[in-house]
């Protein structure tokens, strides 16, 4: 027996100590550095993280990108407080809701704070609402106005109509701060930081909670949609791992009757629970949603050992009537397919190390850790546990004990259990082809497999976030923000004004034009930048002008140095009609998808003052003719309360600009799908400039980060998938027993995956972790199952008695197994978080399909290749 | 009998005296808010400037302008009405659009808008006065002057060299701060910084004078600076070519020559 072992078995004592000492070293390493962060500055704290940008590293490009752009346009995360009113005729437009709506948003504009020297809170200047927005109007006598759309809140119910009339006529506006259909409003409130919307949204609330009025205030927003996810993740560990713990315990119980000797797998668990997230948390790894779930997955993988060794000695226990024999037997006996089932889990967990994301190889790291934890914690604490128990606790324990059941074999489990054993000897060819079969359907099915996430949905449907997510989604252009960035192709600027200026100076036509265009020509020769070459040409314009006497003169030579000033802005690509009328049509193209609610992009701002500088005519609504009148029409729109709105559309130099898409539905594939209809309209309608796109923005990242999780799950899983195969080779001896083994998994994981795509579930996060666990535990039934049946052959030299054999004892372990992890683990689909009852149902399905798998499929392909498997027995 | 006559003169000198030393204390407020509106508005009888504006973001990026101001005081009567004329020089796509502004201290401003590439003059409505001048951190009304009777004027401070004002609106709904302070310099009465203070106390936004000159006889502002804490931007002005009582014929400011600038003035 392993030194390990019997080292517990004779001294139980310092083997329960050394578990203790080592849960309250882990436990106090957190604790200590959490709690009083200044008194053990050298040790790690428990950190916090819920932003699922942070499934990509720091450094990946696209978050670079991202954080880039933000910067450059001054966007922000944000809140987005929808406001409706069912039960009055104009909707919010009433005296009232808008009276409310006025004080909220002040309210908003007042949430900010400071914390460690920086302000945090609501971007007051940048929030749009009713009364912090511009509107321009017609002001009768062909004046136009600009003022603020709702300056006060209104005292007349006309007044109250008038703001959503002057709204919906400003593209900006409809749509996005106005429903289409008139009749609600959304708020959009920037945060200093994601982290913030939490506290922000609970102010709101509290506001919005002293409202009299009829309106219902959705407060929502992919920030709310994180932030709320931590904390309920929290709520989740707290609650949901419990109840599955007291379901195992109570299932445990009903097999083995004895809560004193039940509750040693309940200990091994938590001290493997809190050694893998002590070290998670020690060794400075966030908890974030993936290793949030590292307990989740640790627990049954820890319990599964232990139940093996309490099923043994439950059975053994009754016949040999000595716990230290017992227990020896049971040892020796599971010795190697634990050691082994917990290579193959590690093996499965430690793969995901190797994907490209950190929060899953944190998570894959840390839950082989764990296994490990539990291995090791099951061979000492279980037998050391056993040992303290006094003997004559054992008294009437055991299958057929007290004399209920003279045979063992006779309990109702193990009768079923050796029909099972019977019908898959005899009926071994059947089995095969209906396995089979379930492959080929499973094999569609994985091609049907719909690759999707939207953090959203990881709350379930009836969850305020997705109640509000709904109402306002259905009102409004949409809340999931995405952001196109159109980059002016790089272009040699001293060629482009060089050539301008020649043209502009030559359609002057003065003799200053001619000495200018003269200077130009011999200075281009010199290769100077565009800068230098610009101040060289002003300066030897500037000096003649100045040095001008007639008045005609000096009007000519300042001609022709405003002809170089005209030609200086030739590289502003944004301010070209064709351009801006370029980024209408793709505003109008990806309208048309159905995917994109709402865009906002520079010609909407061009149009709309262009109409209303024209009397407010509809015919006016367009881009006009020059660069010039696209400039001046812009300065007008700066003559507002809020000129740098425009900057968050263009860049100040005009060679960047972007497009703000509201989109309907965070899902990936809907992103995706836009993505897709970009690329196809720019392929199809080459850009009168050369123009470079990409992408930003949450919504964006979110399918960033899939397609790397999705690639490197495969990889990870192909790899652990070969491992597993060796070690298999190594335990076997064998190729052809470890490709036996790997039967069970193969057949459980192309079930799992081809049900997912047949019933349309989405493959998401959790889906795809998942594979690993199946992995790890599929093939653990598989070991257990070969290992035994083997050993039996080599005493029994049978096979057809051998099988009978092991549908006894080995059997029953696994069939308890499966019942006591599958069922303990339905607790989590009461949870309020959909990844949750992701991961309980299929870990649940998993199990069950693996027991089958394995009880089933093994004995009947052992039957049918008996001469080939048994070969080399038989001729030893 | 004497001593009663000797007592009165005495008692009336020191009551005078007291007056003068209250009156010293205590300016006419109002007054002094008169004045720094007269001096930074209101010099000579016209006037004209070139101005090179540089506006500033958070970010660094800087956007310019330039423009000439034609300014004409009806009158000449300090703080009544005005006309001013905003000629764009630069950046070249925005070159000869104009303003023209008749200012009603009393009432709405009268304002034309004039764009060139749109062929356009085009008049704005009054409204809120308290928008940006063409993008800038300066108001349309830093430009053309808030008058000084919109406002009920308290004098919190008075330095060696400044008179430490604190202003808050008339009618709290027409302006988006709650008060504002000014330092309007002793000598000159030019206000040399203004602080605007948001409902919670905070400045949010802070204008500098940090030239002055005297200029045909006039302390003039040659460089002021406009800062915005909430964006975190700066707008910074500087002056040139500042002249004086040029007897600006009334007919120059009018809508006819917002489509046909009168160049040789702005030369």
């Amino acid at each position: 027996m392993n030194p390990l072992t019997l080292n517990a078995i004779r001294k139980p004592g310092v083997s329960l100590t050394l578990a203790a000492v080592f849960s309250l070293l882990m436990m106090g390493l957190v604790a200590a550095p959490t709690l009083a962060p200044d008194a053990f500055p050298f040790l790690q704290s428990l950190k916090v993280d819920t932003d699922p940008e942070n499934m990509l590293a720091a450094d990946e490009p696209v978050r670079i990108f991202h954080n880039d752009m933000k910067a450059e346009f001054t966007l922000h995360d944000l809140i987005v407080v929808g406001v409706v009113n069912e039960r009055n005729e104009q909707g919010v437009f009433n005296v009232e809701t808008l009276s409310d709506v006025y004080d909220l948003a002040e309210f908003a504009n007042s949430i900010r704070w400071e914390e460690d020297g920086e302000r945090r809170g609501v971007i007051a200047v940048d929030v749009i609402a009713p009364s912090t927005v511009d509107a321009i109007e017609q002001a009768g006598l062909g004046s136009v106005r600009f003022s603020w759309l709702m300056p006060t809140a209104p005292e007349t119910e006309e007044e109250a109509v008038g703001v959503r009339d002057k709204a919906l006529r400003i593209p900006t506006l409809n749509d996005t701060l106005v429903s289409a259909d008139g009749r609600a409003i959304a708020l959009y409130l920037p945060i200093t930081s994601k982290d913030v919307s939490y506290q922000v949204a609970g102010l709101l609330r509290e506001k919005v909670a002293g409202f009299n009025g009829e309106a219902t205030y959705y407060i929502t927003g992919l920030p709310i949609a994180q932030d709320q996810f931590g904390v309920e993740m929290f709520v989740q560990m707290a609650i949901s791992a419990p109840v599955a713990m007291v379901l195992i315990f109570a299932l445990m119980w009903f097999f083995f009757r004895r809560v004193n000797i039940i509750i040693s797998p309940m200990i091994v668990a938590m001290v493997s629970v809190i050694g893998a997230m002590g070290l998670l948390v020690a060794t400075g790894n966030t908890v974030h949603i993936m290793s949030s779930m590292i307990p989740i997955f640790v627990m049954p993988i820890a319990v599964l050992d232990a139940v093996h060794i309490l099923s043994d000695f439950y059975d053994r226990y009754p016949a040999i009537r000595d716990r230290r024999k017992t227990l020896e037997h049971v040892m020796r006996e599971l010795w190697s397919p634990m050691l082994f089932t917990t290579l193959t889990t590690c093996t499965g967990f430690a793969s995901l190390a190797f994907t490209p994301l950190p929060p899953v190889q944190v998570f894959g790291i840390f839950v082989s850790i764990g296994v490990f934890l539990a291995w090791f914690f099951t061979i000492t604490l279980i037998p050391a546990y056993i040992m303290v128990i006094p003997e004559r606790a054992f008294e009437g324990f055991g299958m057929g004990a007290e004399g209920k059941v003279s045979d063992h074999e006779q309990t109702p489990l193990a009768r079923f259990l050796h029909n099972v054993g019977g019908f898959s000897v005899e009926r071994a060819k059947l089995i095969l082809v209906s396995f089979l079969v379930a492959l080929a359907i499973a094999g569609y099915g994985i091609t049907q497999i719909r690759i999707n996430d939207n953090p959203v949905k990881w709350f379930t449907p009836d969850h305020d976030i997705r109640v509000a997510d709904r109402a306002l989604n259905e009102r409004f252009g949409g809340t999931y923000m995405a952001y196109l960035a159109l980059t002016a192709a790089q272009a040699d600027e001293a060629v482009l004004m060089g050539d301008d200026a020649g043209r502009r100076l030559g359609e002057l036509g003065t003799p200053a034009a001619a000495e200018v265009s003269a200077e130009l020509v011999r200075a281009r020769g010199n290769k100077l930048t565009v800068e230098a070459l610009l101040s060289h040409l002003r300066a030897f314009g500037e000096k003649r002008r100045d040095a001008a006497v007639a008045d005609e003169d000096w009007a000519a030579w300042d001609d022709a140095l405003l002809a170089l000033d005209a030609a200086a802005q030739a590289g502003d690509l944004f301010k070209q009609p064709d351009m801006l009328r370029y980024i209408a049509r793709l505003q109008y193209h990806l309208e048309a998808t159905g995917l994109v609610g709402k865009s906002n992009a520079l010609p909407d701002i061009v149009k709309t003052v262009h109409r209303d500088l024209f009397l407010g005519e509809e015919t006016a609504f367009r881009i006009p003719a020059t660069p010039e009148a696209v400039a001046q029409t812009l300065i007008t729109y700066q003559n507002s309360h809020r000129p740098q709105d425009l900057f968050k559309l263009v860049t100040p130099d005009f060679r960047k600009s972007i497009l703000w898409l509201q989109l309907k539905s965070g899902d990936n594939v809907d992103m995706g799908a836009v993505v897709a209809a970009v690329d196809t309209f720019i392929a199809d309608n080459p850009p009168p400039a050369a123009i470079s796109h990409d992408w930003f923005g949450l919504t964006y990242i979110n399918v960033v980060w899939q397609e790397k999780m999705v690639s490197g799950m495969a990889e990870a899983f192909l790899g652990s998938f070969v491992i597993v195969l060796i070690l298999m080779a190594v335990l076997f001896r064998s190729i052809a027993w470890a490709l036996l083994s790997m039967v069970p998994l193969t057949v459980t994981i192309g079930v799992i995956y081809g049900v997912i795509g047949l019933i349309g579930k989405d493959y998401d996060m959790p889906v795809a972790v998942l594979s690993s666990l199946s992995l790890g535990l599929a093939i653990d039934y598989a070991i257990h199952f070969t290992v035994r049946s083997r050993e039996l052959y080599a005493r029994i030299g049978n096979w057809t008695e051998t099988a009978k054999a092991a549908f006894g004892e080995p059997a029953r372990a696994i069939f308890r197994n499966v019942i006591v992890i599958g069922v303990g683990f339905l607790p989590l689909l009461l949870a309020p978080l959909v990844p949750y009852q992701t991961v309980g149902a299929f870990i649940s399905a998993i199990l069950v399909l693996a027991g089958a798998a394995t009880l089933l499929g093994l004995p009947a392909l052992i039957t049918l290749f008996q001469t080939f498997l048994f070969r080399k027995r038989s001729t030893t | 009998m004497t001593r009663p006559f000797l007592i009165f003169p005495l008692v009336v000198l020191l009551g005078i005296g007291l007056a003068l030393q209250f009156a010293q204390a205590a300016p006419d407020v109002q007054e002094v808010v008169d004045r720094a509106s007269a001096a930074a508005y209101y010099q000579g009888r016209d006037g004209r400037a070139s101005v090179h504006m540089s506006i500033l973001d958070s970010q660094g990026r800087e956007r310019t302008r330039d423009f000439v101001i034609l300014r004409s005081d009806m009158d000449d009567v300090d703080n009544g009405e005005q006309r001013f004329y905003v000629f764009f020089d630069r950046p070249a796509d925005v070159n000869r659009t104009a303003f023209l502004v008749w200012k009603n201290p009393d009432a709405d401003d009268d304002r034309w808008l004039y764009l060139p590439a749109l062929d356009l003059v085009k008049r704005i409505a009054p409204s809120d006065e308290r928008t940006s001048f063409v993008g800038s951190h300066f108001f349309y009304e830093d430009v053309s002057g808030r008058g000084p009777r919109e406002d009920n004027h308290v004098l919190e401070e008075e330095t060696d060299a400044y008179y430490v004002m604190r202003s808050t609106p008339k009618e709290p709904g027409t302006a988006e701060f709650a008060s504002y302070r000014s330092w309007i310099h002793k000598a000159t009465f030019i206000p040399v910084k203004t602080e605007y203070y948001d409902e919670a106390g905070e400045a949010y936004r802070i204008y500098t004078a940090s030239a002055v000159e005297v200029i045909d006889g006039h302390p003039t502002v040659v460089q002021s600076s406009m800062a915005d804490t909430q964006t975190g931007g700066e707008t910074k002005m500087s002056y040139s070519e500042v002249k004086y009582d040029l007897g600006l014929p009334d007919d120059t400011f009018t809508e006819r020559y917002l489509r046909t600038p009168p160049r040789r003035l702005l030369r």
